[in-house]
């Protein structure tokens, strides 16, 4: 298959998916229990039959139900995420306020879970068996079945409240604000913790998937001649077996953004961060579903187009599948 | 079932599979036992509120004077239950539909493959956090929409499972005296295609036990049901002085996660032997 051929046809899939989570978001919230247009106006349409009619009349909420999907697609693609009455603000805009301080912790959490996890795997697969090995592989395995919010609360209690190194709660600190670039040193102090408890929980899986590719390619016939041939171990390693062992961790990049987002919810909520997730929670407590329904929106597609990026990247790395 | 069984022997034959398994048989022994057990009724609010761990209170009480030993153990059947039950229906989904893709092929196979990609990208937290706040929580929904967003990973394998063994020859041979493809399917093909998707259900069970966690963390789970997630909920705005409200339970969790995850992997060690030579 040609290069070209390849893009397209992961450009028109990638549509298609987000064209599906549209399509099944849609389908959640008309098979909600009671009426859409009160559902969608929240508390305020209960005393209010002029804003129920509003809504009424922008989502068409009168017209048969494939006619409705098309109004909810063509009012998404004009940017319009539908109104939050609790904020008395647009949900674009509410996201977009949201969006850095969730990136801040995601972006960053999800790169050093990447570099760190594939470099220890690497390091433990040089020493298979080794005690060293043993010790990190159960240490990741107990880090993947911690969840994000018990780990946070853990590190709050140990480095905030016993050690008092770093702060437990919020973006900056309210008593004394600082100005210039005190003011994002302080962000970053304050995300110290849950950059850490976001990093901790998303590294095993590159861990093991660069430990387990590693070791598969360690059984190969090309690594049993290069040995017999008696050369040289460290080459064998840097040269052939590292190459192969990080394409699967790259690949899975893409999905653990996803993964990272979740966790950025539940740590979020737990160190008070005011990022999206916490937004989402907030309007799931006040049943806020225009912010619900955009922020699920968002974070979906993001996915899609992160891993859309990562084949690219994955594409112009593995020379396998440059040729195919 | 015989391959089965012989593949549970090697696992515990196995450093992490017999962790695993001692752990969760543990868990699980708790769990069924807690009524016989002699503890106090988790409900129970006779004790003074927020008792640091004592030989009375071995693990404590909570913001109610509520024995925090008998809550955690009380728990475990809440959490173990919506694992098993929810990633059985994953499991049974997925199997279902990958078995199809992977027997029919064709169109059956595109259609059915698109559905898996579709839901393998969507956030399945998400999906159920959206689902809840929609309808309400209540255990029974929790266990289902897990149950329905968590299924992909399993029909992936079981497709690439029943892609190969549908062209050995067992299997050509069946189709040579006529045997009919609902036969072929269930009797020759999955019986020998199933074991990694196995493997991978009982991985799903500690993906299931965390999703219910973190649901009844944010105080979305069902409050009829006492749960490590949500006793860690309950406990949370008291971690400055009362630390043993959410320690507890979290290492509980922990623990069942892990053994779970310990089994999985032990599992698919089992059945890939070219791991094993290592």
């Amino acid at each position: 298959m040609a290069l070209s051929t390849y893009l397209t046809k992961r450009f028109l899939e990638s549509i298609l998916i987000i064209f599906a989570i549209l399509l099944i978001n849609f389908i959640i919230i008309n098979s909600a229990p009671g009426d859409p247009a009160r559902f969608m106006g929240g508390e305020v349409a209960l005393s209010s039959p002029q804003y129920v009619q509003a809504i009424r009349e922008r989502w068409g909420l009168d017209k048969p139900v494939y006619e409705r999907f098309f109004i909810y697609v063509y009012n998404l693609l004009r940017g319009d995420l539908g109104y939050s009455y609790r904020y008395l603000q647009p949900v674009s805009t509410l996201i977009l306020e949201r969006l850095p301080t969730t990136l801040l912790l995601t972006i960053t959490s999800t790169i050093l879970a990447f570099l760190i996890g594939t470099f220890l795997g690497l390091k433990a697969v040089q020493r298979v068996g080794s005690k060293g090995d043993a010790f990190l592989t159960t240490l990741m395995f107990v880090f993947w079945s911690i969840p994000a919010f018990w780990l946070g609360i853990i590190l709050i209690m140990i480095f905030g409240v016993q050690l008092k190194w770093f702060p437990i709660s919020g973006l900056i600190n309210v008593r004394e604000m600082k100005t210039g670039i005190w003011y994002y040193l302080d962000i970053l102090y304050h995300s110290v913790l849950p950059i850490t408890t976001l990093t901790l929980i998303t590294m095993p899986v590159y861990y093991k998937l660069t430990r387990d590719t590693a070791i598969q390619q360690l059984t190969e016939d090309y690594v049993t001649t290069f040995r017999a041939v008696g050369l040289d171990e460290s080459r064998l390693f840097r040269r052939h077996v590292f190459r192969n062992a990080i394409l699967p961790p790259i690949t899975i990049f893409g999905l653990q953004l996803g993964y990272a987002i979740a966790g950025a919810a539940l740590v979020e909520t737990v160190f008070g961060w005011p990022g999206m997730g916490r937004l989402l929670l907030d309007s799931i407590y006040t049943r806020d579903y225009p912010v619900i329904m955009g922020i699920y929106l968002i974070i979906s597609i993001s996915v899609v187009l992160s891993n859309l990026i990562v084949d690219l990247v994955y594409m112009l790395l593995d020379p396998r599948i440059r040729v195919r | 079932m015989k391959r089965l069984l012989l593949q549970f022997k090697q696992l515990l034959r196995d450093k992490y599979g017999l962790t695993g398994t001692i752990i969760f048989t543990f868990m699980v022994a708790i769990a069924l036992l807690a009524p016989y057990l002699p503890i106090p009724d988790p409900n129970d609010m006779s004790a003074k509120a927020f008792l640091p761990p004592s030989p009375k209170h071995p693990l404590g009480t909570d913001h109610l004077g509520r024995d925090l030993l008998s809550r955690v153990i009380w728990g475990a059947r809440t959490s173990l239950a919506v694992g098993i039950i929810a990633a059985g229906i994953s499991a049974l989904v997925g199997i279902m539909l990958g078995a199809l893709a992977g027997y029919f092929g064709g169109v059956v196979d595109d259609v059915i493959s698109r559905i898996i990609e579709i839901f393998l990208m969507m956030p399945t937290f998400f999906l159920v956090l959206f689902i809840v706040a929609v309808f309400g929580s209540n255990m029974a929904y929790i266990m289902i929409v897990i149950g329905l967003t968590t299924w992909p990973t399993t029909a992936r394998i079981t497709r690439a499972q029943v892609l190969s063994v549908r062209e050995m020859t067992f299997v050509e041979a069946a189709r040579a005296v006529g045997a009919g493809s609902r036969r072929i399917l269930f009797k020759h093909v999955l019986p020998n295609a199933i074991h990694p998707a196995i493997a991978n259900m009982v991985l799903l069970i500690g993906q299931a036990i965390m999703i219910e966690a973190a649901l009844s963390y944010l105080g979305l789970g069902d409050p009829n049901f006492p749960s490590w997630g949500r006793i860690i909920y309950e406990g949370q705005p008291y971690i400055l002085t009362a630390w043993w409200i959410p320690l507890f339970p979290g290492i509980a969790l922990v623990l069942t996660v892990l053994s779970v995850n310990f089994i999985g992997d032990a599992f698919l060690r089992v059945m890939t032997p070219r791991f094993k030579t290592l």
